[in-house]
């Protein structure tokens, strides 16, 4: 039997900050205000676009553009690095304000949070009318100059495809009576989790339209599209019935680095690596976790890639032990190509308690504690203040940024 | 245009025990006194345990981002920037 559209009264609010770095920056520089600015990851011209301006974007510049395509884009574009505390900072105020709504508060990255108004007394005095409050109280407690696009939808799916509908400011609500128009205004790739792949998986099915997306059964989703379980999600999805309320926990702690210069010196991309790992187990430990394996990845100026992971017998919890194993893992490359970008990550959590003792290894537990003495000192110093030898003179590289997506531990900050 | 600088500066701030805000109003750098016009953004990082809080403020043709270390009670200069491209 076919699954109807849910007929539900919206409970779900997706509100976006509209291009959240770039617009923070405007918030805070009165004098950028209304002119084109990127906020890229590097200032050079090979830098990537993290965030465009409402203004730039008039231009055609979009996210993940290099500086120099900017620049020919729109001539007098104005060019700022990341600022992440500042942005982790609006980012807590804009939580705080969702909070006063709903016990059910999910940010989902830097600039957006789901708001779930299931069982709140809100419900009755209309989610638009809240959504404009929202507004409104984002403008008098951040910033005059923070914009926001708020979807309202019975589904989280659908909440997030009304904010991205109309932009800036924009508030779309989403139900069973306009689904249908709206599916039959967008494009696949509109469909937040469609992307380039997924898109000629539905192509090759016959799948080219929302609507034809929409009407497909759920038998061709599950057993030709998606080939399983996904094909299912998607049906329900679609029909505004909730398949995302999932929030998961923490399975790997891991930090990336784009190479302001791009080398394959073995040293310097040692001392890299140690100050990566250095980074990752700060948050591993202050998250009171060790790891059992661990995981290094490189992308190569060739724009080829390796990676390699790894589960260890022991469990990984200082600087470096994690480093030992991700050198060993990195040793095990191929061949040594100049490298564009590492990654390292540590997964098969565990909460950190004092492991059985070695037979030979007797010193693993004053090794931890020298871990946890050392992070104090951090602690109360600030980042960096002690650090492994091979890392001195790294201060200006492996920058703090933000990561796309996930926010957990963003609280641990503050 | 942007401009690191990291100096120390003299400021003169207002405090409203109404709001329970501070705001920079006059701030002398180099001999030369900046009238703040007003507060763009201000937020606080942590240094250790020392809180820093950084106020981005500007007068009418300069952005200047001020940091205020809670331990020390010294005021920084962090930027200054014009708000062009450079």
């Amino acid at each position: 039997m076919d699954l109807p559209i849910n007929h539900n009264a919206p409970t779900i609010m997706h509100i976006d900050l509209d291009s959240c770095f770039a617009t923070i920056e405007q918030q805070a520089n009165p004098l950028l205000r209304g002119k084109p600015l990127v906020v890229a990851a590097y200032a050079t011209p090979n830098g990537c676009v993290l965030s465009p301006s409402i203004e730039v974007k008039r231009f055609g510049v979009k996210t993940g553009m290099s500086v120099r395509d900017a620049r020919l884009l729109c001539k007098g574009v104005i060019v700022r690095t990341p600022d992440p505390p500042k942005y982790r900072d609006v980012h807590m105020k804009f939580r705080a304000i969702f909070n006063d709504y709903s016990p059910n508060v999910s940010p989902r990255s830097i600039d957006e949070a789901i708001i779930d108004f299931t069982g709140t007394p809100y419900l009755k005095r209309g989610l638009v009318e809240i959504g404009n409050e929202i507004k409104k109280r984002m403008k008098q407690e951040i910033g005059e100059w923070i914009w926001c696009s708020i979807g309202i939808a019975p589904n989280r799916f659908l909440a997030k495809l009304g904010a991205g509908l109309k932009k800036p400011d924009g508030m779309v609500v989403i139900t069973h009576e306009n689904l249908m128009s709206i599916y039959a205004k967008i494009k696949l790739k509109d469909l937040h989790g469609i992307n380039t792949k997924n898109e000629a998986r539905l192509n090759i099915n016959g799948i080219f339209t929302p609507t034809q997306f929409f009407k497909a059964s759920e038998n061709t989703l599950r057993s030709l599209v998606f080939k399983g379980i996904m094909g299912y999600y998607w049906y329900l999805r679609l029909r505004g019935w909730e398949i995302d309320a999932v929030d998961w926990d923490r399975k790997s702690f891991g930090q990336e680095y784009s190479l302001g210069k791009q080398t394959d010196d073995p040293e310097e991309i040692s001392r890299i690596l140690m100050k990566l790992c250095e980074k990752m187990g700060r948050r591993l430990r202050s998250a009171g976790s060790a790891a059992q394996g661990i995981h290094v990845a490189c992308l190569y100026k060739d724009m080829t890639h390796w990676h390699r992971g790894k589960k260890v017998e022991q469990q990984l919890y200082t600087t470096p032990e994690l480093y030992r194993k991700a050198q060993w893992l990195l040793n095990q490359q191929p061949e040594r190509k100049v490298i564009r970008k590492l990654a390292v990550s540590c997964f098969d959590l565990m909460a950190s308690k004092t492991p059985q003792m070695e037979l030979f290894d007797v010193a693993v537990d004053k090794r931890r504690q020298v871990s946890d003495a050392m992070d104090k000192i951090n602690d109360r110093y600030g980042e960096f203040v002690i650090t492994p030898a091979i890392m001195l003179g790294m201060n200006d590289l492996v920058l703090d940024r933000i990561a796309f997506g996930n926010v957990k531990g963003i609280e641990e900050l503050y | 245009m942007i401009q690191r600088v990291n100096e120390k500066i003299s400021v003169i701030t207002v405090y409203n025990h109404i709001k329970n805000s501070i705001l920079p109003v006059q701030v002398r750098w180099h001999g030369r006194i900046y009238h703040i016009k007003k507060l763009g953004y201000h937020h606080k990082v942590r240094m250790g345990r020392t809180m820093l809080h950084i106020f981005s403020v500007c007068d009418d043709s300069l952005a200047l981002k001020l940091q205020f270390n809670s331990d020390t009670l010294e005021w920084m200069l962090e930027e200054v920037s014009d708000g062009l491209t450079d």
